[in-house]
């Protein structure tokens, strides 16, 4: 799979580069029918981010797996104003130690089922939680 | 030697970017050509220019300085001529129109917002209005994450909840930049980004439209929100709306 390499953040307000404004050095401005255009051939801008939600079964299973670990990563990185809907959310960086231990423990036996199946099954659906965005997830995905 | 296009401007434009370098390796120096009233910086063509990197980047960059200093119509990246004087020609037969346009556009900069969700936070809203995919949700993790069906299941449900909620999240964030607008012209659909739209905005009222997308962004934590300006005006260069991108993208029109 091409991956034009260019830094993805995040994060809010990062920085511009080339990266956001390729498409539009290359699909926008004047064009002038007396001069000739340079060939385009083998550059894949509308390919240069995939971020986004296609029907199929992979993405399906891969937002179900994103929705079992949710409360689990809901920590510092949630901006504010956002509701809280899962009652008891655990403090980051302490999963089975935080008040809601039985469900802390719960996740945990469920995590570590899982990524026996995963392994089991080779799907590469397991993730180690470590992981911590999911776009990293799939920018790894993607590149397998 | 073929010349290299980079855009059309005034020939009164104050700060030409005259002896900067553009494409090319080593980099070509800028020069500028004039008719009449109008001037076109352009510098030599290298042989065999292909969109490269480095090449994209002296592209924009020589544009952002002539923009800079006054009012520029960027050519698409690419844009070669047979010589100098094909250039001065089409200046020639077409001075009217550009001058037009350059009037049209005179002080006026894009804007080019993007955003994407931020995946989790996203997830979070859906799953915050959607009580049936919150107890979905609950049931699978309660059975260790659920078997294929249910997560198939759950995962179609939210894939479905989170598209709604791009083309939501996609009509607030364009009505909410419009109305500091001049004008609008909306981008590709297909590269990802749940809006991809440019704006055509005042330099003098820029900082408005700016606090516009402070406010959306405030209003919409689940939004990465990417703003690119001020730039030439690269999707308002001709009146009316835009061509449809992806024409030109893969078409290679190389040599004819």
């Amino acid at each position: 799979m091409t991956v034009v390499p260019a830094q993805q953040t995040g994060g809010g307000g990062g920085s511009s580069g080339l990266y956001d404004v390729l498409e539009l050095v290359l699909d926008r401005g004047l064009v002038i029918d007396a001069f000739v255009r340079v060939s385009l051939v083998g550059i894949e801008i509308l390919k240069i981010d995939v971020r986004v939600v296609v029907a199929s079964v992979d993405t399906y299973l891969r937002f179900a797996e994103a929705c079992n670990r949710l409360d689990l990563e809901a920590g510092p990185r949630k901006s504010p104003g956002l509701p809280d809907l899962v009652g008891e959310i655990t403090e980051s960086g302490a999963h089975g130690k935080s008040k809601g231990a039985l469900s802390g423990a719960a996740e945990t036996i469920s995590d570590a089922f899982k990524q026996g199946r995963g392994e089991s099954e080779g799907e590469g659906q397991s993730r180690p939680r470590a992981r911590k965005t999911t776009t990293r997830t799939r920018r790894k995905e993607e590149q397998e | 030697m073929s010349t290299y296009v980079y855009g059309i401007t005034a020939r009164s434009h104050p700060a030409l970017p005259e002896g900067m370098t553009g494409v090319g390796e080593p980099p070509l120096p800028v020069r500028i050509l004039t008719a009449g009233e109008l001037a076109a910086v352009v510098s030599d063509s290298p042989e065999g220019l292909r969109p490269k990197r480095r090449d994209l980047l002296a592209h924009q960059n020589v544009l952002a300085e002539a923009g800079a200093g006054g009012c520029v119509l960027p050519m698409r990246f690419g844009s070669v001529a047979d010589d100098d004087a094909a250039v001065t020609q089409v200046l020639t037969e077409r001075a009217e129109h550009y001058q037009e346009r350059l009037r049209e556009l005179d002080g006026k900069v894009e804007y080019n917002v993007k955003a994407t969700h931020v995946e989790d936070a996203v997830l979070h809203q859906v799953m915050a209005e959607n009580a049936e995919l919150r107890s979905l949700a609950e049931a699978n993790r309660r059975s260790g994450g659920g078997n294929y069906d249910d997560k198939i299941r759950l995962g179609e449900m939210v894939a479905h909840a989170v598209k709604n909620k791009e083309a939501e999240d996609a009509a607030e964030v364009h009505g909410a930049l419009a109305p500091a607008a001049a004008a609008v012209s909306v981008g590709p659909e297909s590269t990802g980004w749940l809006v991809n739209v440019s704006f055509l905005v005042d330099r003098d009222t820029a900082e408005h439209f700016l606090a516009a997308v402070e406010q959306v962004r405030a209003g919409h934590p689940h939004l990465d929100l990417r703003v690119n300006g001020p730039l030439p005006p690269y999707s308002f260069v001709e009146p009316g709306p835009a061509e449809p991108a992806g024409s030109t993208a893969g078409a290679g029109t190389g040599a004819q």
